[in-house]
């Protein structure tokens, strides 16, 4: 098999490493990197709990190559808070009760950043369309969405 | 669990591509969203010794559009840079809408339309709309270059007309009649992720002289269904034109029972769909 030296930063910090070919994005953090904020599940692009943005754009890690890393940006869970400081977005989770277990929060709130970063206004249609590739199964999303739709009304101001 | 073990390449040209193809055979599998390739290999389904990742070869990302031809979508564009081009919604909006169906939206950032045709799945979303627009696919191999209408692409579920060697450099889809409105209808079992109980792409033009219908996940292949064409060539009333519209779909259709829906129900939701699309397109009364 073959293996690639890499090049690529992960919340900013940059690392220099070897990979095996048929290794996975998620595995290489989790495992190699240990950030296991990023979740591992299905591990077949349908549950959305590996979500991590590769240059900004939400993508699910079970389903990228670390080699494709190569040259480019991550920002994982363990990257979305700055100084110690949470987020207006993580903030808006706690005040509504949107975290129950906590095994997909992580993946909602990297695709919560990225939609609000892209759309800071979206409407609840957009909230739903964004995070419809992640699978919650103790909140029933109505927290979920109501936390999003919050954090982009704090915002405004 | 991890993936099988393989051999990632990277060309940088077409050629490069080809060229590698031609070497291993049967033991590569071209890569680009991975999102169904991926799948398929941690399943253990397919077990490829190489992957030739075609996402580094610039004209393959490319996604261009002409005045006279129409456009071009390079076969490493994912399905989002689809959806974010003004053209395809404004003028290809079957082709859009059937885009915005397929998967979600962190998929579409990975998944791209000519994986979506080349896994040649019956449930295909983009299918039926490229199968209206007439859309050719761009193939290339060591042996040089040619174009396969979209309609003689599927040849069988899981199958394609594609040979040995062969890598889809593009597909090309030409711009619609003038005046054309298109729609893409699916029926899935959820509003969200999965796969389509029936998909229904149909297209308008022409004060509904011209009407062409192709649907997906009711035939062992994305089928266009050209009696709809002669029915509306001969003009009449609209309605009793979309009654044998729908006769006519559902004389061709063959759909199978699965986990997804009986074959009655699928009989059923493909005349509510093939209906609801045409009465739309054509201004007609419906629901």
């Amino acid at each position: 098999m073959s293996r690639h030296k890499i090049s690529f930063s992960v919340n900013g910090e940059r690392y220099e490493l070897e990979v095996e070919a048929n290794q996975t994005l998620l595995r290489l953090l989790r495992e190699d990197l240990g950030m296991t904020g990023t979740k591992c599940a299905c591990e077949r692009g349908d549950c959305g709990t590996c979500t991590v943005l590769l240059d900004g754009e939400p993508v699910k890690s079970c389903l990228v190559l670390a080699v494709e890393a190569d040259g480019r940006g991550v920002t994982t869970i363990e990257g979305i808070s700055k100084g110690g400081e949470i987020t207006p977005l993580q903030r808006a989770f706690i005040e509504h009760g949107a975290v129950q277990c906590g095994f997909c929060t992580p993946a909602f709130i990297v695709a919560g950043e990225a939609l609000l970063k892209r759309n800071p206004h979206p409407t609840e249609e957009e909230v739903k369309e964004a995070i419809g590739g992640i699978l919650c199964r103790c909140t029933g999303y109505r927290q979920i969405i109501d936390a999003i739709m919050d954090a982009s009304k704090k915002g405004e101001k | 669990m991890p993936l099988p073990k393989f051999d990632y390449l990277e060309p940088k040209t077409v050629q490069e591509a080809a060229d590698l193809l031609a070497e291993h055979g049967e033991e590569a599998r071209i890569f680009a969203g991975g999102t169904d390739l991926l799948v398929l290999m941690r399943e253990r389904v397919i077990r490829p010794k190489y992957l030739i990742d075609i996402k580094g070869i610039e004209e393959l990302c490319e996604l261009s559009h002409d005045e006279e031809k129409g456009i071009k979508i390079g076969a490493a564009v994912t399905l989002n840079q689809l959806i974010e081009s003004d053209v395809v919604r404004e003028r290809f909006g079957a082709l859009w809408n059937a885009a915005n169906s397929i998967a979600d939206p962190t998929l579409r950032n990975r998944a791209t339309l000519v994986g979506n045709i080349c896994n040649a799945s019956p449930a295909a979303d983009s299918a039926p709309a490229l199968l209206i627009y007439d859309a050719e696919v761009e193939v290339a191999s060591k042996r040089g270059e040619r174009t396969i209408p979209v309609q003689e692409f599927f040849t069988g579920v899981k199958h394609t007309s594609l040979k040995r060697g062969e890598v889809v450099k593009a597909v090309r889809v030409p711009n619609p009649p003038r005046g054309a409105r298109g729609d893409y209808l699916k029926w899935g079992r959820t509003r969200g992720e999965d796969l389509a109980v029936v998909g229904v792409a149909a297209l308008a033009a022409n004060s509904g002289k011209i009407v062409r219908v192709a649907l997906s996940s009711v035939f062992k292949t994305p089928v266009r269904v050209f009696e709809v064409e002669k029915i509306f060539e001969k003009g009449g009333p609209t309605n009793e034109r979309i009654d044998e519209a729908v006769s006519a779909v559902l004389n061709r259709i063959s759909p199978i029972s699965d986990v997804r829906g009986g074959k009655e129900y699928r009989m059923h939701m493909t005349e509510v769909l093939t209906r609801r699309a045409l009465s739309k397109l054509l201004g007609v009364g419906g629901d």
